[in-house]
């Protein structure tokens, strides 16, 4: 499927971080303090220039303003700016980009390096610079990868496309990530088919940074890294609360209002854990102090992203998590048993029925197909390989991620645990393993707690429990065309979901996209507006060319443009004028699409 | 938290404004880091220290990769706004959330447009415009820029509280039968005895009109004048409520008021103590009043210099003294921008005003000197894209038309007064350079010799026009007699008026009186039909007719104390509030090319409609608009004529025919449905406009 790219792809222009603190002399090159730069061919003299330039005028500025700068604007330029700890963020987009898309890109790049890599300033101390440089590259090209320019204005997740789809393979693998809960360690998971979401238990942002690209089938692990706000909204999820609270730091306030809706056993889920468990059960805990302070990496507290020297005021972390085994064990041993014996037996139940119906019924729907077939064979291949050295595989992760198995190669190698909780200037980090499953085409990834990788047992049950479902789903994943583009409809949507941050689209993007471009535009327009004005529900603009109604609810957005019909007129005011009967029409012919906007 | 800034390119301040809370973060930033038992240094040096590293590494960004800031934003989303022209750099600064980016933009260039109407073309030569910016002598510019600064305030008010400055289109009284006779008046009585007076010392009232408060109540032109531009206008108005501010906010003068405005004359910029009136005390919101700054000097210097500055009062100006503005004259189809007028502001009673324009009778100079410098200017353009030879020449007059007019003019200046010698031997020079032996030789090598010569073009216009009358010999003015005169014979017309005139400026017309056309059409007013009866569910709305720049809305009256039909207090403050942001959001759909804008926002429906029309009213297809960059020039008709490009860009297609341009803007109550708000908004559209409305300019 061709879809419908900026011209050339690069959304990013610039991008470069500068970190002022090792240029504090007066004879110190400026060159000294750029970390990285993108793009790398740019010449040194013009690097320089800019992040010498723009950090200088940043500073001035936020003197002037006792606040950092968070957008700069040049005439060719939008460039949104993190200035934090020193270190000098500037992310570059040509002037059409919207602000607002150009602070989510900077931000999400910084949090995504941030999940795999912990603290900045501490992975600057822990690698060489080219293997970091590499690293922003990744990310930065990741998060740029193709994908419609209507998924940048949202800054959504991009999914399968559901319509597309048998709905029972949804509740399949909703049913795979919550037998994978059933182990305590596991904390949430996703499933993702070709880099697009299938079913997701995290919250977008999260689902966002897990969502990797594919690999050899084998299952890895990374270390990955979290900010408390990330934790708690994990954990207040409605699974396994006595365990999975148990390094959960008490925070007041939830940072997020809104929940994913969760596949099947949503259960309202009690926020509140006794406070002080956490701290008389293990109190080197409590030497992570600032985080209570710092309420996420997203929007850094003013007072200490800017102009207030760090304090040395804690212990060094790296005692975090080794000064109490005993403690840690003990908790593990509950969990396992837990996990065993009170959720093992329905869990096996449940998968059985789930993987019975699903496959009774497709193997109906291919009618014996030779698609089925193959499917089947490679899931069991894979299965037989699988199983002539999975011990292996599973101890040599187990082991903690060192990057030995092939599996591992292209992984990152493993910071110090605690390395998120060694500046105190940062908002603290807290460690959580990825654990990878890949299957061809789909991945399934769950966050799990560290010590989950030295549970040979939970690992041999969340693996085995998974790994069946895992190939039928993807073999029936993999059977389903992707929809040919239909004919250019009468009309063109675009759907927002704000709280699963999903998109729904009948936007193809074909080759050109030329009668789109006008539908983009406005929709970019109008989603900003709808963003900075609370109060607005509804707005209808028409250009010369188009006319786009938007309306939104708290849940979410929804843009309607009708194709045909002339759009000759005197731009008069006329009761009779074709643009205002589109909210009419978009009520009428959303609902097909299930939106529903009655 | 605001300022605007204009620095040199070696950031030197050019001129500063501020408000109080900026001030006093200024001096805390110093206070932090000053010595104990030094004192802060001056307020200008503060600024400039502080500001000094952007405005250097935006020269650097210019010269190294031709790009430059044009705006900051921090996370406590405070606005800095750059925009440079020529060389000087314009920084606005807003702290406290009052002003959006376009709402900067917009005063950036409304500060540009002031410094044309006041040092016209003088601004085309960076090197001059910064001296004139910034004299040496330190009273002169304490005083130049106390103008400037009350100017900025005035007009920010006026952006803040009066519609017409808020969608920059002038607004006139909606009283026909008066606004015809006084029409009359000028032209057959005012205008003429004037200009067949002796004492008119050569000049030529070109144009007269009466503002009450903003509201223009008669325009008249003589009949060689070229049309005065929306802009300009909107700018005298400016200047004539920066000399006698009205209190448009306040119900019932009081006598203190009255004295306080009536008493300065014009070009005395100094600041009147505010009289501590309960008016001053309760109303803490209304805090900067037109023309009356406020500036709360906490440090004991700065009063001093502060009293140091109204001793420079004295000897105050002679009040019959004119403004010398300068004004866009179109003559033949030919544009002569900033062309020298005299303005005089007769105030007649606190609140209205007559204004006078006339033609001075050196203004022949000034388009001579235009010709040049835009000869000058073309042809360095086209040298420094790399054209040479007879290709930096094509398609203007032919240079020796120049060459031997620019002789002549020289020649002309010789026995003069006006000292030439130097523009003299840059043209020598000039001469010598582009025509030699061989032909004319158009090289890079005479850009600078143009720049010169643009520089000594503007030195020349510079004392024609704006050191003139500081000679010995008698001023060229109306004289104060003739001015009188004019003044007492409005006076004596309009006297039966007057509070008429004061009372009907407040309630032009509001949502409770009739509707214009049937004040035309019937000679008993029936009381039963208003606009709220007419179009029930509509609470506001704004016509405005961009091809003659002017508007129609109804008076938002807010510190009325019988009831409007909005109420009063917070009710009205937030409608108020609703349309002004609806204004700036319309405005940023226009700015991307959407000319029809319906919103449904809380309890309000608001819509915005564009649109063409032929002479005869006759409704044009809607044609594309262009899409412009996020940091174009403000849409509007004050600093930059938005429409009148518009308009340009729209009649390519319609060759031949006057096309006419309007904008509707109504807010309704959101439970109306919505095809009875766009019937309504498609009657007003008719109504307003009907050929039996008003005798416009």
């Amino acid at each position: 499927m061709t879809e419908l790219m900026l011209p050339d792809s690069r959304r990013c222009t610039y991008f470069f971080l500068y970190d002022g603190r090792r240029v504090k002399g007066e004879g110190d090159p400026t060159r000294e303090g750029i970390c990285y730069f993108y793009p790398e061919e740019t010449p040194l003299d013009k690097q320089e220039l800019l992040c010498g330039q723009l950090a200088g005028a940043g500073r001035c500025v936020s003197e002037l303003s006792s606040s950092p700068v968070r957008v700069l604007r040049l005439r060719h330029n939008t460039f949104s700016i993190r200035m934090k700890d020193d270190f000098f963020w500037a992310l570059g987009c040509s002037v059409e980009v919207s602000t607002a898309s150009v602070c989510e890109l900077l931000d999400q790049l910084i949090n995504l390096f941030c999940f795999y890599n912990g603290s900045v300033r501490r992975s600057y101390q822990l690698n060489s610079q080219e293997t970091l440089a590499g690293r922003w590259a990744w990310y930065l090209s990741h998060l740029q990868s193709g994908s419609l320019e209507l998924h940048h204005i949202f800054s959504c997740l991009r999914t399968i496309d559901s319509t597309n789809i048998d709905p029972l393979l949804l509740l399949k693998a909703a049913l795979i990530l919550q037998a994978c809960q059933r182990c305590p360690l596991v904390a949430a998971g996703c499933i993702l088919f070709r880099g697009r979401v299938v079913s997701t238990q995290m919250s977008p942002d999260l689902t966002m940074k897990a969502r990797r690209s594919n690999g050899p089938n084998t299952v890895s692990s990374t270390t990955v890294f979290l900010t408390t706000s990330e934790l708690q909204y994990l954990q207040s999820a409605p699974v396994d609360k006595d365990f999975s609270s148990r390094t959960t730091p008490h925070k007041s306030t939830p940072t997020r209002k809104s929940r994913l809706s969760r596949t099947l056993s949503d259960t309202p889920s009690t926020e509140s854990e006794p406070s002080d468990t956490g701290s008389s059960q293990s109190p080197q805990k409590v030497s992570s102090g600032p985080r209570s302070s710092c309420s996420s990496v997203l929007s850094p507290d003013p007072s200490h992203s800017f102009a207030e020297p760090p304090t040395q005021q804690l212990e060094p972390p790296l005692s975090n998590g080794k000064h109490s085994p005993e403690a840690e064990e003990e908790v593990l041993d509950e969990s396992y048993y837990h996990s065993f014996h009170s959720n093992r037996d329905e869990a096996g139940q449940m998968h059985n029925e789930g993987d019975g119906s699903l496959f009774g019924e497709n193997s109906h729907a291919n009618g014996g197909g030779g698609d089925g077939d193959t499917a089947c064979g490679t899931v069991f291949d894979f299965i037989g390989a699988e199983e002539s050295h999975g011990d292996n595989v599973l101890q040599e992760v187990s082991r903690g991620v060192r990057g030995k198995v092939p599996g591992h190669s292209a992984e990152i190698p493993d910071p110090p645990r605690a390395a998120a909780f060694d500046h105190q200037g940062e908002c603290p980090l807290v460690p959580m393993t990825l654990y990878l499953h890949r299957v061809k085409g789909l991945v399934l990834a769950l966050l799990v707690e560290p010590h989950f990788l030295s549970d040979t047992e939970s690992m041999e049950e969340v693996y085995h429990s998974s790994l069946a479902s895992l190939n039928g789903l993807e073999a029936h994943l993999r059977s389903i065309s992707p929809g040919a583009p239909g004919p250019p409809g009468p009309y063109i949507f675009a759907h927002f979901d704000c709280i699963q941050s999903t998109l729904t689209t009948n936007l193809s993007g074909r080759a050109g996209g030329a009668p789109e471009r006008p539908f983009v535009r406005a929709t970019s327009l109008l989603h900003s507006h709808f963003c900075n004005t609370e109060t607005l529900q509804e707005a209808i603009i028409r250009s010369a060319g188009a006319a786009v109604y938007g309306t939104r609810s708290v849940a979410q957005e929804t843009y309607f443009q009708q194709h045909g019909g002339s759009l000759r007129n005197s731009g008069i005011p006329n009761h009779q004028d074709s643009a205002f009967s589109l909210p009419g029409k978009a009520r009428h012919r959303l609902l097909k699409h299930g939106v529903n906007l009655l | 938290m605001k300022c605007l800034l204009i620095a040199s390119e070696s950031a030197e301040v050019l001129f500063y404004w501020t408000d109080p809370e900026f001030l006093q973060n200024v001096q805390s930033q110093y206070e932090a880091s000053q010595e104990d038992g030094q004192g802060l240094p001056a307020f200008e040096d503060s600024i400039s220290t502080l500001f000094a590293p952007i405005i250097i590494s935006c020269s650097t960004m210019v010269d190294m990769l031709e790009d430059s800031y044009a705006s900051f934003t921090t996370e406590n989303n405070h606005i800095y706004i750059l925009h440079q022209f020529d060389e000087c750099l314009y920084i606005a600064v807003n702290g406290d959330g009052e002003e959006g980016e376009g709402d900067l933009r917009r005063k950036i260039y409304v500060m540009k447009k002031m410094t044309e109407v006041l040092f016209g073309m003088v601004t085309l030569s960076s090197s001059l415009l910064r001296k004139e910016l910034r004299p040496q002598d330190t009273e002169q510019r304490a005083r130049l820029w106390k103008l400037l600064q009350s100017l900025l305030e005035t007009y920010s008010h006026l952006r803040e509280n009066d519609q017409s400055f808020l969608v920059e289109a002038v607004e006139r009284l909606i009283h026909p039968t008066l606004c015809e006779q006084c029409i009359e008046f000028l032209e057959r009585r005012l205008v003429q005895q004037l200009n067949s007076s002796a004492e008119r010392a050569g000049e030529e009232v070109m144009h007269a009109f009466i503002l009450v408060h903003t509201k223009l109540l008669a325009f008249y032109s003589s009949r060689n004048a070229s049309a005065l531009s929306t802009s300009d206008l909107l700018v005298l108005i400016i200047m004539a409520q920066n000399m006698y501010p009205s209190n448009t906010d306040v119900d019932d003068p009081n006598p203190e008021d009255v004295e306080s405005t009536s008493g300065s004359g014009p070009d005395s910029f100094y600041t009147p103590e505010p009289s501590p009136t309960d008016r001053d005390s309760s109303s803490s919101g209304d805090k900067v009043r037109g023309g009356v700054p406020v500036f709360e000097f906490l440090d004991p210097d700065v009063q001093m210099a502060e009293d140091s500055l109204r001793t420079l009062e004295v000897p105050q100006p002679d009040p019959s003294t004119p403004r010398r503005v300068f004004l866009d004259v179109s003559l033949k189809d030919v544009l002569y921008p900033m062309m020298p007028h005299s303005m005089y502001c007769l105030p007649l009673w606190p609140g209205i005003t007559l204004v006078l324009l006339t033609k001075i009778p050196t203004s022949a100079v000034a388009m001579s000197v235009y010709t040049f410098l835009e000869a000058f200017a073309k042809l360095e353009k086209r040298l420094s894209e790399g054209l040479e030879g007879s290709a930096a020449t094509r398609g203007q007059r032919t240079i020796h038309d120049v060459r031997s007019k620019l002789d002549k003019f020289i020649k002309a200046l010789g026995p003069s007064e006006i000292q030439s010698r130097q523009l003299q031997v840059d043209w020598t020079e000039f001469k010598s350079l582009a025509f030699t032996r061989g032909g004319p030789a158009f090289s890079k090598d005479l850009i600078a010799s143009c720049r010169k010569m643009t520089t000594q073009l503007c030195g020349v216009y510079r004392q024609c026009f704006l050191l003139q009358s500081g000679s010995s010999d008698i001023p060229q003015r109306l004289s104060p007699g003739l001015q009188e005169r004019a003044q007492s014979m409005v006076r004596e017309k309009l006297m039966d008026w007057k509070d008429f005139l004061l009372v009907k400026s407040k309630r032009n017309i509001t949502m409770v009186s009739y509707p214009v056309s049937r004040i035309i059409q019937l000679a008993v007013m029936p009381c039963d039909l208003t606009y709220l009866e007419d179009f029930p569910g509509l609470i506001h709305f704004i016509c405005v007719d961009r091809s003659t720049g002017q508007m129609i809305a109804p008076s938002l009256n807010l510190t009325e104390r019988n009831t409007s039909e909005l109420g009063t207090g917070p009710l009205a403050h937030f409608i108020k509030r609703k349309v002004w942001s609806l204004v700036n959001t319309t405005r940023r759909y226009l700015q991307k090319g959407f000319s029809t804008v319906t919103l449904r926002d809380g309890d309000f429906y608001f819509c915005y409609f564009l649109w063409f029309e032929n002479e005869t009213g006759f409704k044009l297809e809607a044609g594309d608009i262009p899409v412009l960059p996020d940091d174009s020039a403000p849409i509007g008709m004050l600093a930059w004529d938005y429409y009148r490009k518009l308009l340009r860009y729209y009649s390519k297609n319609h060759q031949g025919e006057v096309v006419k341009c309007y904008e509707l803007l109504t807010v309704h109550l959101g439970v109306i449905p919505a095809e009875i708000i766009l019937q309504h908004c498609r009657q007003l559209a008719s109504k307003l406009w009907e050929p039996s409305r008003n005798p416009l300019l």
